[in-house]
């Protein structure tokens, strides 16, 4: 929880002061509530692909559903970004803002659909890294792209002519919409979310099916 | 072939391990060597660690399995405990299975004795509300006392094991599996083990146990099991199949002092 703490903190301080990013709204409320549901998205995946494959004395001694282990680092990142809202409300009241009703509506909405997304991902990579140890760090760097290629800091808009291409990756939809949610209390419309919903339906179903076909083989490889 | 008293019907079981088999493990290496990555199939070569194994264990009856290292009893209790996946053949297991495969398996060094036993017991498959039922009754087993509440990196390997086995035998299991693993406990905790069991059994749990101690296969289970190289040399009352096992072993021991 401390790093995105601290990372909003240097992004914030750099990004406002030394390269000016253009935007409508404070910058701190441009970067915080798109850089935090991004820490959840980015530190679970990290944290899930050796899940399984640094486990294997478990795996092989004990009996039990494997998928407790990459899921639990989901939920353990879900419940640290759950306790950075109230930084992000913090930071709406500061700026003259009003939450309402939408949030109580749009978070869970908003969580929901993260979450599907991030268990059908962490079952795909926890499986695959069982069989291909290295795909960590390309997870590693492929995040690390992926980061800049998210409107986290710089709003959704400011792409441009890219902004479909955008709309392509998963966690950029999401993102901005967390953002719509806790600047704007706009919740987000269908239209908006088709993209990110195809991409988690596809995640859940293709990191289930992998995982279960995968499974039957950790014992042995581990 | 499933009567309603069987618990564990195995029908011809074997399992396949590749030696040599060269998986990459990255996938760096396996596109470096994607040819022998797509066509694995000319340098490995098959071991069969279990080959065509059948029997079938009733409920409440203690079955030993004995054999020399590498006979394949390890695989099997591990098929048992639906661990690994035969590469053919038929399993059925009816209930729950509490396995005891190696000291203090899942057991995590920086937490407490106390903090391992819920994790290990709700890991083997009880309710937090179960859990919390049954853990004095694991602590009051494993006789551990204060040391509880110690983080278990500070454990001497009988503490392991008193633990260890306490949650397995807790756990409201169907069928109990144990390897190998009572004889780092002193005497009196064995015996007090020992006569756990015959108090499970007594109460309709099935017990299998690997030992190469085969005293205590002969005094405790009543039918047992001789693997080797992965096949079911005997099987049948204790007494014989030891007595047989013995017999090897002194005819190899003989033929290795004449010669």
């Amino acid at each position: 929880m401390i790093k995105p703490l601290l990372l909003g903190l240097v992004l914030y301080v750099i990004l406002s002061n030394v390269a000016k990013i253009e935007s409508d709204i404070p910058y701190q409320l441009v970067l915080l509530p798109a850089l935090f549901p991004w820490s959840w998205f980015q530190t679970s995946t990290i944290m899930a692909a050796p899940a399984i494959a640094n486990n294997g004395n478990l795996i092989k001694k004990v009996h039990f559903p494997r998928y407790v282990l990459p899921f639990s680092t989901v939920a353990n990142n879900m419940v640290h970004f759950l306790l950075t809202i109230p930084i992000i409300l913090i930071f709406i009241l500061a700026s003259g803002r009003q939450p309402n009703f939408t949030w109580l509506i749009g978070i869970p909405l908003l969580m929901l659909v993260q979450l599907l997304l991030l268990l059908g991902t962490v079952l795909f990579v926890s499986a695959i890294d069982v069989y291909f140890r290295d795909l960590e760090h390309l997870l590693d760097v492929f995040l690390t792209l992926m980061f800049y290629m998210t409107p986290i800091l710089y709003p959704l808009s400011a792409l441009g002519k890219y902004k479909d291409v955008a709309r392509l990756n998963p966690m950029a939809v999401l993102v901005e919409a967390w953002r719509n949610l806790f600047v704007h209390n706009e919740l987000p419309s269908l239209v908006d979310l088709w993209p990110c919903l195809a991409v988690t339906a596809a995640a859940v179903l293709i990191g289930s099916f992998v995982f279960g076909r995968l499974e039957k083989g950790f014992a042995d490889v581990l | 072939m499933f009567s309603d008293e069987t618990v564990i019907c195995l029908e011809g079981i074997s399992k396949r391990y590749y030696l040599r088999s060269q998986r990459p493990g990255d996938i760096k290496t396996t596109v470096l060597h994607l040819p022998s990555f797509l066509f694995p199939d000319r340098n490995r070569k098959a071991f069969w660690a279990l080959d065509d194994v059948s029997f079938t264990v009733k409920r409440g009856e203690s079955l030993g399995i004995v054999g020399p290292n590498g006979s394949g009893k390890s695989t099997l209790l591990k098929i048992m405990a639906d661990l690994a996946r035969p590469t053919q053949g038929k399993i059925d297991v009816r209930g729950r299975i509490s396995a005891l495969l190696e000291l203090g398996a899942g057991f995590h060094p920086q937490i407490t004795g106390r903090e391992n036993a819920i994790l290990n017991a709700v890991l083997l498959g009880l309710s937090r509300r179960e859990t919390e039922e049954v853990l004095p009754h694991i602590i009051a087993f494993s006789e551990l006392g204060d040391f509880i509440d110690e983080p278990m990196r500070t454990y001497s390997s009988g503490m392991y094991i008193r633990l260890g086995f306490s949650v397995a035998v807790h756990v409201h299991a169907d069928v109990l599996l144990v390897d190998e693993v009572l004889a780092v406990g002193d005497a009196e905790f064995q015996q007090k083990c020992f006569d756990h069991i015959e108090k499970l059994r007594a109460k309709g749990v099935t017990i299998i146990l690997v030992s190469h101690d085969l005293g205590s296969v002969t005094r405790f289970c009543e039918r047992a099991i001789l693997l080797h190289h992965g096949q079911v040399q005997m099987e049948g009352k204790s007494q014989p199949v030891v007595h047989e096992y013995l017999s090897r072993i002194a005819a190899v021991l003989g033929h290795a002092v004449s010669s």
